[in-house]
């Protein structure tokens, strides 16, 4: 199912279908500007922080396709047609998800600039593996920075959304 | 999606004290934070600056023309163009002894450092401007670089600035008692040197300014990453003033109105400040003056403008991602784009990227200390000699200067210990180097080196690190002076000996054998290190006045309360929040004094225009204390009206009135209460206000008591591989004294992020600068800031020593940053069995220390 | 921090970017998972003036198995390897190699090929290629040609691709029972590229060493073998001494450059710990299932 090629010269825009938080989005984009750009400025989802682009720090960290990927090392382009979720579509009407909810308990953060990134990563960590060890957290969040809590709060909220979600308490 | 508070007031319980959840979570959780990157004003245009590659050279020419014609590019300013409609950053701390360069917000001729700004982009969008930098070029002629403490130190090197003596900015020297007879009289004499290379503060939002502008009245709407929107707007103020000192005097005279306001205020002013103002030290200003005398027309021209302006910028802080100090300072940046947005009259912001934060967003404690100490042969510490020096980077940093740094460590460098006599000179130097900023607990290096010290003498001594610290601490009731020997009074219940004494508690030291025994086993070593300190969170009455006098004429704090018609309680607060719960913390104080639920009360923070002046806004660990202390009396005040009103309406004495839940009514009988809405419609109806407040209270708060210490002691445990010098730190234990806490799940978060920004500072971070000064951490794969794989649970034993009153709460968001270096590179010393003297330690230099591996030449 | 303009181009097929390539040669740089390549355009680090996106081409989304190789196509995400079973059951040194590459983001999105051609010499992957003596699929428009690694990798991010080429798989020999392997590195914070770390193998049959492989990365402006440190090893019983006599010849041969994180004799002393390391936990996983 092969697509037809595409291509557009510096200055040109290509239309890129964006799937975010289940809306779809008919956008016409400069093929260069980052998807974290694109989903900031033009689908208007702000809670998606850029700390360091260039793909070290993890706070544009967005689920593309349920996979945590840096948004700032993604071109918009590049996510035409993948399912992206950022924080903003994580609460439902009923309520914070638990993984928000949990990190609110062990009141995990402070600026909260990096929360998004760190939210984006847990709930993939918690679909994949719903009872991590400590050991296991520690490594999984690795790929994103936090410069105001030590992570041990981060790493409680993770701990306390393991059982918010029905597994066993650590 | 709320629930973040409880109702509390009807269990007869306060939140204070509680580990009550942030209601910032509210939004933040969700991504409805609104940091600077996030505000999308309409029609902005984005900035970006060219910046040197040079550490230090010449600018022989620069060509924009190129730039400018880039489709989407709508200005592209030279240095000298933005220089020409800006005044100079002018010193605004000065100390004896001290010369500040001047330094305007861009470079026209000359470049000091890697990343020094020569010229602006503004364009329809930051890819557009970043488009454009790369078509400027700029001729610029390579001079000597000046890329070390060593090399600003040597006489006869190339001078970052004409009138200064070398690259040596200052030197000043304060002596406590005798401290010849001191050293004479002790058994021996320890002298060692310690080195702490350069870290970043590095938070996780770089920083960032959105100028607004008005299209009619040209006002600035200024939205700023700022921990100091006060200052920040009258700096800026300041440095667009145009008209020349005589245009805005003749103008002010004109102005009848303004005169004599500023003349009441004036007066009002000195008469509650005379005392202060008596005692404040104008030797600084003359050393500047001598070496710089135009610093005074620039103050001039300055003043003189502020009194004659029409109109004063706004500034507003919403939500900022952490500053650790770097987001205090006006830097270069913010008065740049705020003159290219007037002079354009339209919108720009500038967003920094993390490069640029790396280059110039705040760097710190590159310093060097030589300690001498005078001690018996029983450990008893008799003299301290100190040889400091600081290097403070290119441009010094404004208005928080370099030089207040070497000021603290006047007053703290003894320590909690007691000691006959101090000495300390303190150099300042000049390098090609990004600027220096306060980093949490900017002092802090102090306690580094004498922790480190006290075990290095313990060491010669024979006694252990415990035995040196055992015989010297200031104990409560035995050796605890009124003051300390460098000024500031002591409240006795401030005890580090009870932090330090806890501490060994909790120690198991036969444990600890067994374990470096087993460490040894698997080829490792582990080692013990312990660090004491106190700081000022916020101090005594004359903590500032011992730094320096007159310092304390801006360290005060305001607050305001009022309640609407609608019976609205609104707390306006002047501190500038980015990550310590302050939202959170005054309602829980604020609805504990109204008797009503958290979510009653909203917080006001930021805007320049609803709240109080504030010099500091956020910073010196003062939001609990100082912060949180104006709150609570002004919610007290302004509830005591509220009550005698209420009095009136319930037919009751004052004295009977209760309030839980919001319900006032006459005590025991809550089901014939009123709400606080029916007391403010009252007021309102009676005094026929509808846009005004019905209640309103603003107060200044100075602190109270002698005391206002925080206190702690800690204690850490490193394992390290001595194949590959990997460490492990296998526990972390802080001890400390803050007083009666506000909300644990705060104070604990504050002391676990500033261990950790420690660890990093030890064994994972420096910005770091070649001999010529290049920057070698440029990106976040070379400044290594630790993850959650390398930052261990830090287990934190609290003492909460009440000591005179409710407003006693101290400061906590510094200390753990204080305390860990020390502790750290002790531990280190234990497991390696040699004296570490430099702060930096990456796995290969712990192999070097170890004598696995050869240094490097 | 934003991306410099390109000429943006996404072809349809294989053949399509080829010819794409030819046109622009030197110009041109395959986008794969982006994860080394939009970093260094960011920073605007020398950039393309064609970025040829072969993100949808499912000719090269596929792991194929046989007899005698496991090949990896262009578009494989580390993280997909990583989870592949038949990676772990025949080309165990490969599946060792990957939780050590970046963090989960990144393996998500980057590519097992990508990580080869960009050929940082501090990486894992460009290493274990050299280990297992991996085979290089070239393609361009005019035809395919295969590589040895050993050939490939020719210096600093400087590979034997030319300009008109694309990688568009790697075959990895699949190794019997008596084989297996391992990665061991020290980074200076977890995730880190390495100051120091090498792939390394081992045969053993009857307590016997008949095969060894030692590639080093992080030393040198290529990932390095040191064939005299593995005959060392052949036709000796496993142990630690024999480990520290390879150990000794790999100190004796390498002469890595110091930088800021690491001085040369830091490295050198790594990589000869890691030599036993390595050794000992390579042997330790024989015959374990992955």
């Amino acid at each position: 199912m092969s697509q037809p090629s595409v291509s557009a010269a510096p200055g040109e825009t290509i239309a890129v279908n964006l799937q975010v938080n289940g809306t779809s989005h008919s956008l016409e984009v400069d093929p260069r500007r980052s998807l974290a750009d694109v989903i900031r400025e033009d689908v208007g989802l702000t809670g998606t922080h850029l700390g360091c682009e260039h793909g070290v720090c993890g706070a544009c960290t967005v689920l593309a396709d349920g996979e945590p990927s840096r948004a700032c090392l993604m071109l918009a382009v590049q996510a035409d047609g993948v399912e992206i979720t950022t924080i903003e579509g994580l609460a439902t009407d009923a309520g914070m998800h638990p993984v928000q909810q949990a990190m609110h308990d062990a009141m995990s953060f402070q600026c909260a600039f990096c929360s998004p990134g760190f939210l984006m990563s847990t709930v993939a960590l918690l679909r994949d593996n719903p009872e991590p060890t400590e050991a296991e957290i520690r490594e999984e969040l690795s790929g994103n920075l936090c410069r105001c809590t030590g992570y041990q709060s981060i790493v409680d909220g993770v701990e306390t959304a393991v059982q918010l979600m029905g597994g066993k308490s650590s | 999606m709320s629930s973040a508070t409880t109702d509390r007031q009807s269990s007869g319980l306060g939140f204070v004290g509680q580990r009550v959840k942030r209601v910032e979570d509210e939004r933040f959780l969700v991504g409805e934070g609104k940091f600077i990157a996030d505000l999308n004003h309409e029609g902005m245009l984005h900035a970006a600056f060219a910046r040197s590659p040079f550490a230090h050279a010449k600018i022989n020419s620069i060509d924009v023309a190129a730039a400018s014609r880039l489709p989407g590019v709508v200005k592209v300013f030279t240095g000298a163009e933005l220089n020409a409609v800006t005044n100079p950053f002018i010193p605004f701390f000065t100390v004896g002894g001290l010369y500040t360069p001047l330094y305007s917000c861009m470079s026209d001729d000359r470049v000091r450092h890697i990343g020094d700004p020569v010229a602006l982009v503004v364009a329809e969008s930051r890819y557009i401007a970043e488009d454009a930098l790369e078509l400027i070029e700029v001729d610029y002629e390579d001079l000597e670089a000046i890329g070390s403490i060593d090399a600003a130190l040597k006489p006869g090197r190339t001078q970052l600035w004409e009138k200064a003596d070398g690259n040596v900015l200052g030197e000043f020297t304060d002596t406590f008692g005798d401290v010849d007879e001191a050293f004479n009289q002790a058994d021996r004499v320890i002298t060692k040197t310690f080195d702490c290379p350069r870290q970043s503060n590095q938070p996780m939002e770089t920083r960032g300014i959105a100028v607004v502008v008005d299209p009619t009245t040209g006002h600035l709407d200024i939205h700023s990453t700022s921990q100091a929107p006060h200052f920040k707007k009258w700096a800026i103020a300041a440095m667009l003033v145009k008209d020349s000192t005589a245009a805005s005097l003749a103008k002010f005279a004109r102005n009848s109105e303004r005169r004599s306001a500023f003349l009441a205020a004036a007066k009002d002013f000195v008469a509650a400040n005379k005392e202060k103002m008596a005692q404040q030290d104008n030797s600084g200003m003359v050393s500047q003056l001598k070496k710089d005398p135009s610093t005074m027309l620039h103050q001039l021209r300055m003043g003189a403008g502020l009194l004659a302006a029409d109109d004063y910028p706004t500034v507003m802080a919403a939500d900022i991602g952490g500053a650790f100090g770097s987001k205090g300072p006006v830097a270069r940046e913010d008065v740049a784009v705020a003159a290219a947005a007037s002079e354009l009259g339209r919108s720009v912001q500038w967003i920094e990227d993390r490069v640029e934060n790396l280059l110039d967003g705040g760097q710190a404690r590159e310093e060097r200390f030589t300690m001498s100490v005078a001690v018996d042969n029983d450990g008893m510490l008799k003299g301290l000699r100190v040889d400091a020096v600081l290097d403070q980077g290119a441009y010094t940093g404004f208005p928080v200067a370099p030089a207040l740094i070497a000021l603290l460590w006047k007053v703290y460098f003894p320590g909690p210990y007691n000691l006959d006599a101090f000495e300390i000179t303190s150099k300042i130097v000049t390098t090609n180097k990004g600027r220096v900023v306060p980093y949490r607990g900017p002092w802090a290096n102090e306690t580094w080196a004498r922790e480190r010290m006290l075990d290095l003498v313990a060491a010669e001594l024979g006694l252990t690190p415990v035995e040196i610290r055992s015989r010297n601490v200031m104990r409560e009731g035995v050796s605890m002076p009124d003051a300390f020997i460098t000024g500031p009074t002591i409240d006795e219940t401030m005890s580090v000996a009870k932090t330090f004494d806890r501490a060994l508690e909790m120690i198991d030291f036969d444990q600890l054998k067994r374990d470096k025994a087993d460490a040894e086993g698997r080829g490792h070593r582990l080692g013990l290190g312990i660090a004491s300190y106190h700081e000022a969170a916020p101090g005594p009455p004359n903590f500032f006045s011992s730094v320096q006098p007159g310092t304390d004429l801006f360290v005060y704090e305001d607050g305001r309360a009022e309640i609407g018609t609608d019976g609205t309680i609104r707390m306006f607060t002047s501190q500038s929040p980015h990550g310590q719960s302050h939202q959170t913390t005054y309602k829980q104080v604020a609805a504990d004094e109204f008797g009503v639920k958290m979510e009653d009360v909203e917080i006001v923070w930021g805007d320049t225009d609803r709240t109080q002046f504030s010099f500091l806004g956020t910073g010196g660990s003062r939001g609990g204390p100082m912060g949180g202390g104006v709150m609570r009396m002004t919610a007290r005040e302004l509830r005591q009206q509220v009550e005698k009103v209420a009095a009136d309406m319930l037919e009751a004495s004052v004295d009977d009135i209760d309030i839980i839940d919001g319900n006032i009514h006459v005590a025991g009988v809550p089901s014939r209460g009123i709400s606080y809405a029916d007391v403010a419609g009252k007021v309102a109806a009676d005094r026929n206000i509808t846009d005004e407040p019905a209640f309103m209270e603003a107060m200044k708060y100075e602190g109270v008591g002698n005391g206002g210490w925080s206190v702690a002691t800690h204690v850490a445990w490193v394992d390290i591989d001595l194949e590959t010098g990997e460490v492990e730190i296998p526990r972390y234990l802080v001890v400390e004294d803050c007083g009666p806490i506000i909300n644990p799940g705060v104070v604990d978060g504050q002391v676990r992020g500033g261990v950790a920004q420690g660890i990093g500072a030890v064994f994972y971070e420096r910005t770091h600068y070649d001999d010529n000064a290049n920057l070698m951490s440029t990106t976040y794969m070379d400044y290594l800031v630790p993850t959650a794989m390398e930052i261990p649970n830090i287990e934190i034993e609290h003492m909460e020593t009440l000591t005179e009153g409710e407003n006693d709460a101290r400061g906590t968001g510094e200390g753990g940053m204080i305390g860990a270096p020390a502790a750290l590179t002790n531990a280190v010393s234990d497991a390696l069995g040699v004296q570490v003297t430099e702060q930096y330690l990456p796995p290969y230099r712990l192999l070097e220390l170890a004598g696995v591996i050869e240094p490097e030449k | 921090m934003k991306n410099p303009p390109f000429h943006y181009h996404r072809p349809a097929t294989l053949d399509e970017a080829l010819a794409l390539l030819a046109e622009f040669g030197d110009d041109g740089k395959i986008l794969a998972g982006g994860q080394s390549l939009l970093p260094v355009m960011a920073l605007r680090l020398g950039p393309p003036a064609h970025v040829i996106d072969i993100g949808t081409l499912e000719e090269l989304k596929s792991i194929e198995v046989s007899d005698t190789a496991v090949t990896i196509g262009a578009m494989v995400r580390h993280a997909e390897a990583e989870h592949s079973a038949e990676v772990a059951e025949y080309t165990p040194l490969v599946a060792a190699a990957l939780p050590h590459v970046g963090h989960r983001a990144i393996r998500n999105r980057g590519t097992v090929v990508g990580s080869i051609a960009h050929a940082d010499s501090a990486a894992e992957m460009p290493a274990v290629c050299l280990a297992t003596s991996a085979t290089m699929h070239l393609a361009s428009a005019e035809g395919t040609r295969n590589v040895a690694a050993p050939d490939f990798f020719q210096g600093f991010f400087t590979t034997a691709i030319e300009p008109n080429e694309i990688l568009t798989g790697v075959s990895f020999p699949a190794w019997g029972p008596t084989t297996s392997g391992t990665v061991v590195e020290v980074s200076r914070r977890h995730g880190d590229y390495a100051m120091c770390g090498v792939a390394c193998a081992l045969d053993v049959a009857d307590n016997v060493i008949n095969g060894a492989a030692l590639a080093f990365f992080s030393v040198a402006s290529t990932p390095v073998r040191i064939a005299e440190a593995e005959n060392v090893l052949l036709g000796q019983a496993p142990s630690e001494a024999t480990y520290q006599a390879a150990a000794d010849v790999v100190t004796d041969t390498l002469e890595p450059e110091g930088d800021i994180h690491a001085t040369a004799a830091y490295r050198l002393h790594l990589a000869g710990v890691l030599t036993r390391r390595g050794l000992a936990e390579a042997h330790d996983r024989i015959g374990v299932p992955a």
